[in-house]
This record gives structure tokens, C-alpha cells and sequence, in this order.
């Protein structure tokens, strides 16, 4: 099969400034990976330009071997780190929402989230705190059955027992067929669920490497080689 | 026995030896039948990929084995396991040994103060 | 996918809508039930309620722009943005959901004013008395330019249907404009409606120069002569209608390609 996500010199420009410079990547289905690197590298750009927020400048970027469209937004699921909630809608009618517009997602899976989480459907969503909005958010993403899910910063803002919780839900959620890549400068958390990680800093491709072949051959956890090569 | 994985050795090796230690407790009883990958690799809080490497250097090993229709199950091999036991003890042993010879202990000194804690142990 | 989107603008709006709709009715009803018909014996509720109705009047027109406004800026340009560009359809089907709900709103708003209105203006004889009038004038009308009255009234209501339609996509596409700048994104926006209102105006007059019955010679000639004059007025909606129409889409084709191929969510 072809590989989920391919990238063939990327780069995306704003004006003067570089965003991303000549990204040449390929991920094969079926793994976790970690898009690790610090603010302003580039991490969200390449998620923008997965999702069709953005236009490449240069080059090319194909999902399943199709350029973001139409297509392509059946099989992502996206997790942008913004709260694109609005505030007139209850939780219920958020998830018809997406009942709606996405064939293939499952609101069973996602009331059964929200009653994990003690959420009430009924809430409305200008009424809930910020870190509820964002397991709302992922509930919504996490109950798509997409073949690629793009999760910009999910660990973020969230405190450490959602985080666990969270951790689970994407390792629950993982099947053969559907891919994840994690965006994260939170790396110690999310190290042991990774297959793969991509360190990018000032929108180049730094490394690419399995988490065990970096703990094999530096000797170092994930967390410890990033701080090294990013040190400020 | 929860999972203990450290952070700057491969998660891989480290699966390999909780697994083995799990056999040779007796968490895992011979003959016995496994989680699935899946449930496994949630349980560790580890990539499933990675459960699943591990899972099959096992088999090579023979420690574990994989039936068409029925999943993955411990091996019956009463004997393989003790070997592996044995295994095991020997390395931890030549460690402590090594460790000890450095800490400046004579070998018979160092028997006695065993002899000695074992005792205190089994009161 | 289209009908879909409609359905949501229609709950997200109508939530602001509908109870202003139904609170300028009712206090039409106020108004026709305690102020007796003439003026001069109105009483101090009877002003204040007709002060409140006047008021809810007004606030449902500013409320309709306010919102057109705020339903493309919010949904489209803001965090919104970033669920509704994803969703698995076109750019121009977003545009046009919020496009078609809004000329609703606009349609809709003059309807009710109009039913309250005449709730307050309702009395025995005046329903029949204005069916009288028009009738008459219809007639009236009828005799002078036969069938024309049915083209050019046609023409009155897609002309104003179509300069709505152009209004809107005006106001989009300079939010969409408003939109490519880093900062001062409304004062952008406001320099965008400017310049593409003036450009309007300037395809406007060239477009008059250069179609017929403006620039045939000796036109003053067909101004004496009653047929050909209303030929005329029918000609001139139609360019008009097709301009309209014409620049319109541009503007609409304007806004999808900057939103498709140059958005830029913050």
C-alpha cells in the first residue's frame, strides 16, 4: 500500500519567512509518530498543509497518494491545538454535527467517551472550561474512523491524569489500518507509544529514527536526546 | 506486577525482560493463555508495534507460542523456563559478583555475610 | 453537502433572528391594541410602546448586517475556521450556505416589518380600500404598457434580488481581502469595500458606454415616444440584471480563491 503521508520538498513560505524548507518525508501506515520539536518549528505548518489550511509554496504533499481535498478530509481526523468549538451548540448537537458531515464517525464511541470523562451531553459548550473543551475536541476526532489522525499538541493544557487518560485513548484507538502522528513538545509522556519520531526545528527534517533505536544506540530516552539537541 | 519501563533503555528489551520475568513468577503460568497485542501493549502503556516485536523475538525464543486460530500462549516446557530461570539468576548473580569483587569483598567473606542474611530472612 | 450547511447557518442564526421577529410582531400587537387610530389621542404607554416597536424595528436591521458580518467572520475566519475547513467539502459550498441564509435573513426581516405594519395600520375598511387602490392602479398601469408590466416587475424583483445578492458577496469578499493582511485586518477590510465599490461603479459606467440604447444617436428622439421609452427601461434592467449578476459572481469567484488557496488561520 502506499504510504499514508508523503512529502516531496515541502515549503512553505509567509512572505519572507520560511516556514518549512524542502520537508522530505514518508510515513508508512499502521504507526505512531512523534513530530517532535520546539514552538516555531514548523509542526503545525506541516499539519496545516496535511489538512488544506495551507497551500504548499513548493513541492508537495499527498495523503494516500491524493492531494488534500475533498478526499483526503474524509480519511483525516484533525486535532488543531485551537478550540474550534462555537458557543451556541450543546455537546449533543456537536457530535450530530459530525454525524453529519463525516460518514465514518461513530457517536456510540463518542458518548461513551464523554460518560468515561463526566460529561454531559446536555452541557452547552460556551459553559464548559477550557480543558473540557479540549477532551471534547478529542472525543471528536478520536470517534472518526480515519485512516490518519493528526494530533497537534493534545497533551498540552491538560493536567497529568487527562493526560493518562488521554495516552489511553490514542493507544485504544490505534489500528493497523489508521496512523497517528503526534505533534508534541511534551516528549517524556508520550515517548513509549511512539514507533517513530521526527525531530524538526526551524522547518527542516532534523532526524528521523525509532524511539528504540535512539534508546539503543545514544543510550538516552527521546525526552533526554531532543533536550540535547535543542538546547537553547 | 505493573510494567516498569525505564527511560533510556529500548522499550523492546525491556518488554522482552518484564514478559520473561512474568513467565518465571508465575503471572504468566505455563501453558497459559496471553492478552492479545492490543490489550497487552495497553496495559504496558507501550506501542503495539513495539508489543509486538517483543512478543515475536519470544517466540523465537520458544518461550512463547503462537497457535493458527487461538492466539499466543506460554509455552509448556517446564524445562526451558527452568533453564531460563536459571539463566537469569546466573546473570544477575555474576553482576552482584562483579559489583561486589569492586566494593572490595573476599569471596568467603562475602558467602558468610549471605549465609548470614539468609538466615535472618527465614526467621 | 450544500443543504447541510444551510441547515446549521439556519440554527445557528435563526437562535437570534426568530425572537426578534416574534417580539416585533407581538409589540405590533401591543401598539394596535392600546393606541387608539388617531395620533393625537395616544396616551404615554401608548407612546412608549410605539417608541419600543420603532426601536426593535430598527435593532432588526442593524441585528441582520451585524450578523452577516459576524456569521462569515466568526465561523469562516476565526478558530471556527479550522472545523469548518476541514469538513470533507468545498470552499465556494461554505461561501454559499452563509450567502443564501443571509439573503433569507434580509428577505425575511423586510417580510415580517411589513406583516407588522399592517398589523398596526390594520383597520376595518383599509384592507379593502388598498385592494381597491391597487386594483386601479394596475389597471391604470396596464392600459399605458400592457404586457410590460409583468417583464418589468419580473425585472424589479430579480434586479433588487440580484443587487442584494451583490451586496453581500461585496462584504465577503472584503473580508476575505481584510483577511490576507497580518494586522489591521479591518481596517483592511474597510479599504477592500471601498475599492471594490468604486470599481463596481467604474465597470458600471463603462458597461454604459458600451451598451446599446445609450449610445445610439439620437436617443432624446425615442424619450416622445411611449413604447419604444418602456423598451428601453426594459433593456436597461436587463444589462443591468446581467451586470449585477456578472460582477457578482466575480466577487463570489474572488472570495472562494482567496479563502481556498490563500487562507492563513491564526
Amino acid at each position: 500500500m502506499s504510504p499514508i503521508l508523503e512529502c516531496h520538498g515541502l515549503t512553505k513560505k509567509f512572505g519572507s519567512t520560511t516556514a518549512l524548507s524542502n520537508i522530505n518525508l514518508q510515513i508508512e501506515r499502521g504507526q505512531i509518530i512523534g513530530l517532535l520539536g520546539p514552538n516555531g518549528s514548523g509542526k503545525t505548518t506541516l499539519l496545516k498543509l496535511a489538512n488544506e489550511l495551507l497551500t504548499p509554496t513548493e513541492g508537495s504533499i499527498h495523503i494516500d497518494g491524493k492531494k488534500p481535498g475533498i478526499e483526503t478530509k474524509k480519511i483525516v481526523s484533525y486535532l488543531p491545538e485551537k478550540t474550534y468549538l462555537n458557543d451556541w451548540m450543546r455537546v449533543q448537537q456537536i457530535i450530530d454535527f459530525f454525524a453529519d458531515f463525516y460518514d465514518n464517525f461513530n457517536p456510540g464511541k463518542a458518548y461513551d467517551m464523554l460518560k468515561r470523562l463526566n460529561i454531559d451531553p446536555q452541557d452547552r459548550l460556551k459553559t464548559l472550561s477550557k480543558g473540557t473543551k479540549e477532551k471534547v475536541q478529542l472525543i471528536l476526532v478520536m470517534s472518526r474512523e480515519a485512516e490518519l489522525y493528526l494530533l497537534d499538541e493534545p497533551i498540552g493544557g491538560v493536567d497529568p491524569a487527562a493526560r493518562d487518560y488521554i495516552l489511553e485513548t490514542i493507544l485504544s484507538n490505534y489500528n493497523e489500518n489508521a496512523t497517528m502522528i503526534i505533534s508534541t513538545h511534551l516528549i517524556a509522556d508520550i515517548e513509549k507509544i511512539l514507533d517513530y519520531v521526527v525531530f524538526i526545528n526551524h522547518g527542516q527534517i532534523v532526524l528521523t529514527s525509532t524511539v528504540d533505536d535512539i534508546r539503543d544506540q545514544k543510550g538516552k530516552s527521546v525526552d533526554a536526546l531532543f533536550r540535547e539537541v535543542f538546547k537553547c | 506486577m505493573p510494567w516498569e519501563l525505564k527511560t533510556d533503555r529500548p522499550i523492546y528489551t525491556q518488554l522482552i525482560e518484564q514478559i520473561e520475568l512474568k513467565i518465571l513468577s508465575g503471572l504468566y503460568p505455563l501453558g497459559s493463555r496471553l492478552p492479545s497485542v492490543r490489550d497487552m501493549a495497553q496495559e504496558a502503556a507501550v506501542n503495539p508495534n513495539t508489543m509486538q516485536k517483543a512478543l515475536a523475538k519470544l517466540e523465537e525464543d520458544g518461550l512463547i507460542i503462537t497457535h493458527r486460530t487461538s492466539g499466543r500462549s506460554i509455552t509448556e516446557d517446564a524445562e526451558m523456563v527452568k533453564r531460563l530461570k536459571n539463566k537469569l539468576a546466573q546473570s544477575q548473580i555474576r553482576d552482584f559478583l562483579e559489583r561486589m569483587q569492586l566494593l572490595g569483598f573476599e569471596q568467603e567473606e562475602l558467602l558468610a555475610t549471605i549465609e548470614g542474611m539468609i538466615k535472618e530472612m527465614r526467621k | 453537502m450544500l443543504r447541510k450547511l444551510i441547515k446549521y447557518e439556519f440554527k445557528a442564526t435563526g437562535r437570534v433572528f426568530l425572537p426578534f421577529f416574534l417580539s416585533l410582531l407581538i409589540f405590533a400587537v401591543i401598539n394596535k391594541l392600546i393606541s387608539p387610530a388617531d395620533p393625537e389621542y395616544w396616551g404615554f404607554p401608548a407612546a412608549i410602546s410605539m417608541v419600543i416597536y420603532i426601536m426593535i424595528m430598527v435593532g432588526m436591521f442593524v441585528m441582520t448586517t451585524i450578523i452577516m458580518l459576524q456569521r462569515f467572520y466568526r465561523n469562516l475566519l476565526s478558530d471556527e475556521g479550522y472545523l469548518m475547513f476541514t469538513l470533507p467539502t468545498k470552499t465556494w459550498k461554505l461561501i454559499a450556505s452563509k450567502l443564501v441564509m443571509s439573503i433569507f435573513w434580509i428577505i425575511a426581516s423586510l417580510a415580517v416589518a411589513f406583516l407588522s405594519i399592517l398589523i398596526i395600520i390594520y383597520q376595518k375598511g383599509v384592507f379593502m380600500e388598498s385592494w381597491r387602490l391597487l386594483t386601479e392602479g394596475y389597471r391604470t398601469i396596464y392600459e399605458m404598457i400592457g404586457a410590460s408590466l409583468y417583464t418589468i416587475t419580473l425585472e424589479i424583483i430579480i434586479g433588487s434580488l440580484f443587487t442584494l445578492v451583490f451586496g453581500i458577496v461585496l462584504v465577503y469578499a472584503s473580508m476575505a481581502i481584510g483577511h490576507l493582511f497580518n494586522r489591521h485586518k479591518i481596517l483592511a477590510s474597510f479599504g477592500a469595500f471601498i475599492a471594490l465599490n468604486t470599481l463596481a461603479q467604474i465597470l458600471f459606467s463603462l458597461f454604459c458606454q458600451i451598451t446599446p440604447g445609450f449610445a445610439w444617436p439620437g436617443h432624446e428622439l425615442y424619450l416622445q415616444n411611449m413604447p419604444n421609452l418602456i423598451t428601453l427601461i426594459q433593456v436597461f434592467f436587463l444589462y443591468g440584471i446581467l451586470f449585477t449578476g456578472l460582477l457578482s459572481a466575480a466577487y463570489f469567484a474572488l472570495t472562494n480563491y482567496i479563502l481556498s488557496k490563500k487562507l492563513n488561520l491564526e
